[in-house]
């Protein structure tokens, strides 16, 4: 005999009423892209509502910037967006630089565009991978990861660790680049675009991945604005914007490059865009090379900031005690009250810093707008009606991490 | 630039699986290419000189004991506060000795601030990963352990005392004049800042050497 009423729905098949209900899609899924919550309500297969949870992985970096000095924070960057920290090192200090008004030495921006489009592959090589493996084509994921080896040996030769790099500092970088560097960066950029060549002949005429993408998690430019997002997400749904465009920094005003715009907004499209993005980083780094200039590589001032040399030299010879570098540090001129806003071009959208200077060498709040936060934001109007199999397209499609998200 | 959103695909395409059959291709092809990865335990990467790993005191030849001055610049400059150092002030000579220095590893972030702010070198994040434990205690170094880190990473790698070097002891590309006495070692030309690389004419070559031809 049957018993409750949801066996008695089984049963009855057509008549049944269809009673929404709720599944919950992570933190330990692994198409999340990281520790992603998302709470389903789903009619059938179909999408009602989808809130996503965030926070599983707040370290407090924001707070933690309020006890550090600037440069101390440098390191705490890595850890946002973990997968191309070159870009937060480089967001990070132009922000301080703006903030404390040093200008950079013309190299040092040289190598800082080149490492910050080196992250941006490495950003969206790991996009491609993990995107591709979620729709289902596993042979993408090794062959990306094949070529962001190479990137990540290189960030070893220059800075000494592959993810964490903290190569920047406040006014420059905080190592020159070598000649086997640029040797090796540059043969990588000439074999490069034929490595491109073989991910779209796997995947981009494929019917398989055609079906999952097209005319799947479509998003108005209208939309794509008002919802905040930035980036490829953005650009895929045809707004032209772009921060090293519109609002450039470090070196881009000297190199030539394109921004890609989609038309349609739909997962395919922000795949192309972000296919063709790597093209045009491809040929940044390489004028990068072609044009670098002799310089020095940290502005003559801002080693200070760190810790006193140069400058203050003789002041710190007295005050070798740690409170008294300390105090040296954190009690220079340099500090100025205000607040500043500086956006950088991540691999995700916008990733900017601000802060707020009561001037004193913390300060008195650093905000992180990361590009990761907003899009997840965005997931519950992209994924309202479409199938939960869709669901796993739309967050590769849209790029999160969720370091940078929880931050 | 407007990107190109063309998915239609010609007739005989759509008939006879060419693009399914092109992806094929290439994987076919890669079975035959030279493999990229390496077998861990058997083989091991080669690392680049300043990879940020286990921390160590370095040996100075003539003391044989540590280089530290207790300046306690590489404790106060750490972002994650793990090295923590006591020290005690001669009466007479006004001259510092180290009593204990301390580092948690456990906390360490591996930015490598320390070994870079120190003045006489006496710190160094050695190219040494592999130091794994099933309990916490192994990886609280004290002097002596820091030491021994130091002999330990020599002895592994058959390096000389003094011929070891390391990006971070001397920032490539600084000028000498910004540099503390004991970090103005002798290093390869192309780390100095006089002889710093640029880009000419398909290879990588000094400045000097680009200016003088």
């Amino acid at each position: 005999m049957l018993e409750n009423k949801a066996q008695l729905r089984l049963v009855k098949g057509d008549e049944a009423t269809h009673e929404p209900y709720t599944i919950a899609m992570g933190p330990q899924h692994p198409a999340t892209h990281g520790v992603l919550k998302l709470d389903l309500e789903l009619d059938g297969e179909t999408v009602l509502e989808c809130k996503p949870t965030v926070g599983f992985l707040h370290r407090g970096v924001e707070k933690l910037a309020e006890n550090l000095s600037y440069a101390q924070t440098l390191p705490l960057t890595d850890r946002l967006d973990y997968i191309a920290s070159m870009a937060n090192n480089v967001a990070y200090s132009i922000a301080v630089e703006k903030l404390l008004d040093i200008e950079v030495p013309l190299r040092a921006k040289y190598i800082r565009t080149m490492v910050m489009e080196m992250a941006r592959l490495t950003g969206h090589l790991l996009w491609l991978a993990t995107h591709a493996l979620d729709i289902g084509a596993m042979t993408v994921f090794l062959y990306c990861f094949r070529e962001r080896e190479i990137l990540l040996d290189m960030f070893e030769e220059i800075c000494g660790a592959r993810l964490t790099t903290s190569y920047t500092c406040i006014g420059g970088v905080r190592q020159d680049v070598t000649g086997h560097f640029l040797e090796s960066l540059y043969d990588f950029t000439e074999d490069f675009p034929s490595k491109i060549k073989e991910y779209e002949t796997l995947i981009d005429k494929n019917r398989i991945w055609l079906k999952r993408t097209q005319d799947v998690g479509i998003v108005s430019a209208e939309d794509a604005v008002s919802l905040g997002l930035t980036g490829p997400t953005l650009r895929g749904s045809g707004v032209d914007y772009d921060v090293r465009k519109h609002m450039p920094y470090d070196a881009y005003p000297y190199v030539k490059f394109e921004v890609p715009i989609g038309s349609k907004g739909d997962v395919y499209d922000r795949y192309r865009c972000r296919m063709e993005e790597m093209h045009q980083s491809n040929s940044i780094i390489r004028q990068c090379i072609e044009a670098l200039p002799t310089g020095p590589i940290r502005a003559a001032d801002a080693p200070d900031l760190v810790m006193p040399y140069g400058i203050q030299k003789k002041v710190a010879a007295d005050a070798t005690f740690s409170s008294g570098i300390i105090k040296l540090v954190k009690d220079s001129e340099r500090y100025i009250e205000g607040d500043v806003y500086v956006a950088a071009e991540v691999p995700k959208g916008e990733l900017g810093f601000y802060f707020v200077s009561d001037g004193k060498g913390v300060p008195y709040r650093m905000h992180i707008r990361s590009p990761s936060y907003i899009h997840i934001g965005a997931l519950s109007f992209l994924c309202k009606g479409q199938m939960v199999a869709d669901v796993i397209a739309i967050i590769g499609s849209v790029d999160v991490v969720l370091g940078e998200c929880d931050r | 630039m407007r990107i190109k959103y063309d998915t239609k695909k010609k007739l005989a395409e759509q008939i006879f699986l060419l693009e399914i059959l092109k992806g094929l291709w290439l994987t076919l092809r890669r079975l035959f290419s030279r493999s990229v990865t390496i077998q861990y335990p058997k083989e091991r990467k080669e690392l680049f000189p300043g990879f940020r790993g286990k921390h160590a005191l370095i040996r100075d030849p003539e003391t044989n004991q540590a280089k530290c001055v207790a300046c306690m610049r590489c404790s106060s400059v750490c972002p994650a506060r793990c090295i923590s150092i006591r020290y005690s002030v001669d009466e007479k000579t006004r001259a510092r000795k180290v009593d204990s220095y301390e580092i948690n590893a456990l906390r360490c972030i591996f930015c490598g601030y320390c070994e870079e702010v120190c003045p006489v070198n006496a710190i160094v994040l050695t190219e040494d990963y592999e130091y794994s434990d099933y309990t916490r205690q192994p990886f609280h170094f004290d002097m002596e352990r820091l030491l021994k880190n130091w002999d330990e990473f020599l002895e592994k790698n058959n390096l000389e005392p003094d011929k070891y070097l390391n990006p971070f002891l001397r920032p490539r590309g600084l000028p000498l004049g910004e540099l503390p006495a004991g970090k103005r070692i002798d290093v390869p030309e192309e780390w100095t800042y006089e002889g710093q690389v640029i880009w000419k004419d398909g290879k990588a070559v000094s400045a000097k050497e680009a200016a003088s031809n």
